[in-house]
């Protein structure tokens, strides 16, 4: 036993020290970092993080990935809770086809569509726009989002649903009054992922918008990091890193009973 | 070495991620290729006198674009009001913007573009698309022009060199750069002052010197080593010393076994040295520009390859008292065909007169004004940066790397050249990158670089899909 | 419910058409013009394509590049979810029987936590952070390798073509393993305990215990993890493209099929060549789902 802690404490330490390192390195000075880069800092400089808010455009970064993710996410959950719905509850010709033709979107790598998608999203005049991303965001998360929430629905009981059109309940109305209070466990469980997929998207980004004023947070660091603007900024840079990092942990360790049991759920299924 | 000058002020020869809006800014103009038509409107034009050279009309209001990047737009607000003082009957409006591309691109399919334009920046619109479509004015009339400081002299005679050439395509001077940057080998004097070195002007003595650094506990040489184009600057630029411009013209023109000319073997063969014989930091080929430049300036290493622009870059981590200076690389031998003090140098903030707007005469006025010394003085002051105009540094308090960037370039005269083939065929500049990156770890030897890069070439230019130049 | 026909087909219409719509806009759509572009010589300019047929296939097969890529990404593919999914397993199986007599290890929860963290973070920022830890002279990993008097061992890592690939693969496996040990844990937990204890009641060792009883019942879930991280292993885009010399380097030893992609279609305006490149990887992907669901002798898994 004392073994196995052995072996999980030094997985743990190998999994967090380089991020601690990474807070630690952004409370230090430049100099700090270049000729000490183990020591904790002589006086921690929380002016770093204002720093990278402000002037390295961090605070602007995460403005636009709040905008753009936010959005995509309502987006995203109102479109595939409908179309999940509809396809786990309504038979109809063609639903499986449906079905499977948006499942099938899981399977296709997003490089395969990039070169296509660039002219697509170009061509509609939404390059580096918020909508473009948001419309590409909210079209890449479908599939993912329609096959979870479909199984979801078929598990749900008849009965209410049922009873609620008796009572006169139109379609709409079944579905926003009764089926999705529901479905509500399911609902925030894949909207977690869904954040979590849409705030750490890279490529689309990088290919779809080429505007600095729009990047979002991921871009935008890689960006200081390949180019720094016009001057070298180190604890600027782990500054930017931390903030990047410490909501997505804060939101995990809130939420991480749901999202632990969602990814059970998920993807054992 | 363009493709670093023309994202300027966003340095990134590291260009990886400014690559897809270099894509974006291609295919941009396609449809405007066609949608012109030559029924021009008649541009307003004035009486040309000793005082007014270029005929421009005194009532006519001038429309000025600039790219508020890195350098600002005060510098072209200056011009524009020396621009009116001239011009009293004029109005001059003034935009400074990020995305002239995204701004500009449907006016010049619409044929009311403004009437100068500073097209630079990530979103610029793409020069050949404009040239090919005929949408700028012939910048002749300009460059023969009697310039504003003597009018003695000729406003093509006021440019450092390689500027006017920069913007000439298909034969016509289009396009006019504004800033100058050049390359070179960079060090803290009083580093080398404290240890009694003095930098070497021939490669035995750069040797000898190394020998020395190293023995006194300095790591003689790192380079940026993610991005071994860096190294590539003093490798091309000893080439180039020694085996003159035609070397440069051939290895540009795809000519074959162009790369396996002697001197760049030879140059190849120097890097190689280096590395042979320790004098590079170890580990610097997994460093990136930040991470060699930061080893750099705490003094853990002697010198470090790089552009002008080094100096801002370096502002927040250079130390108090490091005084960095910039030196051109050294002769390989006493029978080069270029002075040892020639320069790599090229030219970017593109300024173009479109050749549809309002005011065109007007336009062109403009830059003589902007070209001017008073108007380049002002720029180099607000920006610490070199323009392309010759003496515009002249009686400034530069800073220390501004100073040694104006002392080479005045030393290296007309004696500057600059390789065209990153522009004209990445692929080809990617080979180059990586065989020098593999030569600066010793695991290719001179011979194999030169093998290399050469098949690299060839492929090149056996491949009918890949557009061809000449120069 | 007949009266309520008409509402019905128009509930439908209203849930459906707006997603699909959009999908097939920006999914759909592009997803067949890869096919069409594949076959032209495209370099982005309107109104001059020319259909080349299957030139831009015999071009892959020849490019250098391209086949570094495919020895890259095909190594990953083997060395990435093996090695993820053997120290997902044991980790998990640590916590879930590590405690007395088969059962969860004391702060079993914590140590899940903890594990999971990297998953939440993205690519690029990972990669960002993973630069530095193996910068050669400062980082994080060298100096542990001298505190601990491990010199010998200290190497510039992504500055060498023997070791940047296993670099950027460690990284890889960093970020997935808490994933798949959460994962994993999860689907223990639902083994009865009972199964364990009269495992190791007859003697089996640990580790017999967890492959011929632990494992066989978890067959659908390492199955997914393997296609997962089957895909993941084909990408390594943002990685490669953030940490690693070049990117791609040193010599092409990172280079992988994503990153020519992206080269090819964005600084060298190649876009017909760039998705020939993307229907190639997605050819590889096919395959590699269908041979992993294959494997899997049982009931094949619902579609991922």
């Amino acid at each position: 036993m004392r073994r196995a802690h052995a072996f999980l404490i030094a997985w743990a330490a190998v999994v967090t020290l380089p991020l601690l390192w990474a807070v630690v390195s952004s409370l230090k000075t430049d100099r700090e970092i270049l000729t000490s880069p183990w020591s904790l800092p002589a006086t921690p400089r929380f002016d770093n993080w204002s720093r990278a808010w402000n002037q390295a455009d961090i605070g602007r970064y995460f403005g636009n990935s709040a905008v753009v993710v936010g959005c995509a996410l309502l987006l995203t959950m109102l479109l595939g809770a409908t179309t999940a719905y509809a396809l786990a509850r309504y038979p109809f010709r063609g639903n499986r086809i449906l079905y499977f033709g948006f499942v099938a979107g899981m399977l296709f790598p997003v490089f395969l569509a990039l070169v296509p998608l660039f002219f697509v999203v170009k061509q509609l005049g939404l390059l580096g726009t918020y909508p473009g991303l948001i419309l590409v965001y909210t079209a890449y998360a479908l599939p993912f989002t329609i096959f979870f929430l479909h199984a979801f629905f078929r598990t749900l009981p008849t009965a209410l649903a049922e009873a609620a059109f008796l009572d006169g309940c139109s379609h709409w109305g079944v579905f926003f009054r009764v089926m999705l209070p529901l479905a509500r466990p399911g609902l925030v469980t894949v909207a977690i992922f869904n954040f979590l997929g849409l705030w750490n998207q890279y490529l689309l980004p990088l290919v779809l918008n080429p505007d600095p004023d729009r990047y979002v947070l991921a871009q935008g660091l890689a960006a200081l990091s390949v180019s720094q603007g016009y001057r070298s900024d180190w604890s600027g840079l782990f500054a930017g890193l931390t903030i990047a990092m410490l909501p997505v942990l804060a939101a995990y360790v809130i939420f991480q009973r749901q999202i632990r049991s969602g990814l059970t759920a998920g993807a054992v299924r | 070495m363009n493709p670093s000058s023309q994202f300027r002020p966003y340095p990134t020869r590291r260009a990886v991620l400014g690559a897809a809006v270099a894509g974006a800014a291609l295919p941009v103009l396609g449809g405007c290729v066609t949608g012109g038509d030559d029924g021009a409107t008649e541009a307003a034009a004035g009486a040309k006198t000793a005082e007014n050279p270029l005929g421009v009309p005194d009532k006519t209001p001038l429309e000025v674009v600039i790219f508020k990047g890195g350098y600002g737009d005060e510098y072209a607000i200056n011009a524009e009001s020396l621009y009116k003082q001239r011009y009293p009957g004029a109005t001059v409006d003034h935009k400074g913007m990020q995305k002239v591309g995204k701004a500009l691109q449907p006016r010049f399919v619409a044929d009311t573009p403004p009437d100068v334009v500073d097209n630079t920046g990530a979103g610029r619109l793409d020069l050949a698309t404009l040239v090919s479509a005929g949408k700028l004015t012939d910048l002749a009339d300009l460059l023969d022009a009697p310039s504003l400081d003597d009018p003695a002299r000729k406003v093509r005679d006021t440019l450092l060199p390689g500027v006017v050439e920069d913007g000439t395509f298909d034969g016509k001077a289009q396009v006019l750069n504004f800033t100058y940057t050049v390359w070179g080998l960079w060090y803290s004097k009083p580093l080398f002052d404290k240890h009694g070195w003095t930098f070497p002007t021939t490669w035995d003595a750069m040797l000898a010197l190394c020998e020395q650094i190293k023995k006194a506990g300095v790591a003689p040489w790192t380079y940026q080593g993610k991005y071994p184009e860096y190294l590539n600057d003093p490798l091309l630029a000893m080439a180039a010393k020694a085996g003159g411009a035609d070397l440069v013209k051939a290895v540009d023109n795809l000519e074959p076994n162009a790369w396996k000319q002697q001197p760049l073997v030879d140059a190849a063969t120097a890097i190689a040295e280096l590395a042979g014989k320790g004098y590079i930091l170890s580990g610097s080929e997994a460093l990136s520009h930040t991470e060699a430049q930061a080893a750099w300036s705490q003094s853990q290493v002697a010198i470090i390859p790089c552009g002008s622009w080094l100096e801002a870059e370096q502002k927040g981590v250079t130390p108090d008292g490091f005084d960095m200076v910039m030196a051109p690389a050294p002769a390989l031998s006493g029978g080069d065909k270029l002075p040892q003090t020639a320069l790599q140098a090229s030219s970017s903030e593109s300024f173009i007169v479109p050749a549809k707007g309002k005011n065109p005469r007007g336009g062109l006025e403009f830059l003589r004004i902007l070209f001017s010394t008073t108007a380049a003085k002002r720029f180099a002051e607000l920006n610490s940066t070199m323009p392309s105009v010759a003496g515009a540094l002249e009686g400034l308090t530069l800073s220390s790397g501004l100073g040694s960037v104006k002392t080479a370039v005045d030393a290296a005269g007309a004696n500057t050249f600059t390789y065209r083939f990153r522009t004209w065929y990445a692929p080809l500049a990617k080979a180059v990158d990586d065989a020098t990156g593999e030569l600066a770890t010793k695991r290719i030897t001179p011979a194999q670089w030169s093998d290399r890069v050469q098949k690299a070439a060839d492929a090149v230019a056996a491949d009918s899909a890949v557009k061809k130049f000449q120069r | 419910m007949a009266n309520d026909r008409h509402g019905r087909y128009r509930f439908l219409a209203g849930a459906i058409l707006p997603a699909l719509a959009l999908y097939a806009v920006f999914v759909l759509s592009p997803y067949a013009q890869a096919f069409y572009l594949s076959l032209t010589d495209w370099t982005g300019v309107s109104g001059q394509v020319q259909f080349v047929g299957l030139d831009n296939f015999t071009r892959l097969v020849r490019d250098p590049l391209f086949l570094a890529a495919l020895r890259n990404n095909g190594l990953m593919l083997v060395v990435v979810p093996v090695v993820t999914i053997a120290l997902g397993l044991l980790l998990a199986a640590l916590v879930t029987f590590g405690g007395r007599r088969g059962s969860a290890i004391r702060g079993a929860s914590s140590y899940q936590t903890a594990y999971f963290f990297p998953q939440l973070l993205s690519l690029p920022i990972i990669a960002l952070l993973w630069q530095f830890v193996y910068h050669p002279n400062d980082g994080l990993l060298n100096g542990f390798l001298r505190a601990v008097g491990l010199d010998a061992l200290a190497r510039t890592w992504l500055g060498d073509p023997h070791l940047a690939l296993w670099a950027v693969m460690a990284v890889l496996v960093w970020s997935s393993v808490g994933f798949y040990m959460v994962l994993f844990a999860a689907s223990m937990s639902a083994i009865p305990t009972e199964i364990i204890e009269a495992a190791v009641l007859d003697g089996a060792g640990k580790l017999a215990t967890l492959w011929r009883i632990v494992l066989p019942l978890l067959r659908d879930s390492v199955q997914v993890a393997f296609v997962y991280l089957g895909v993941l292993a084909l990408d390594a885009f943002a990685v490669v493209q953030v940490m690693t010399a070049g990117p791609g380097g040193p010599d092409n030893a990172t280079e992988v099929i994503g990153l020519g992609l992206y080269r090819n279609a964005f600084t060298y305006s190649r876009f017909g060549y760039a998705a020939a490149m993307g229907v190639a990887l997605f050819f590889l992907t096919l395959t590699l789902a269908v041979l992993a669901l294959r494997a899997g002798r049982r009931e094949r898994v619902e579609l991922a």
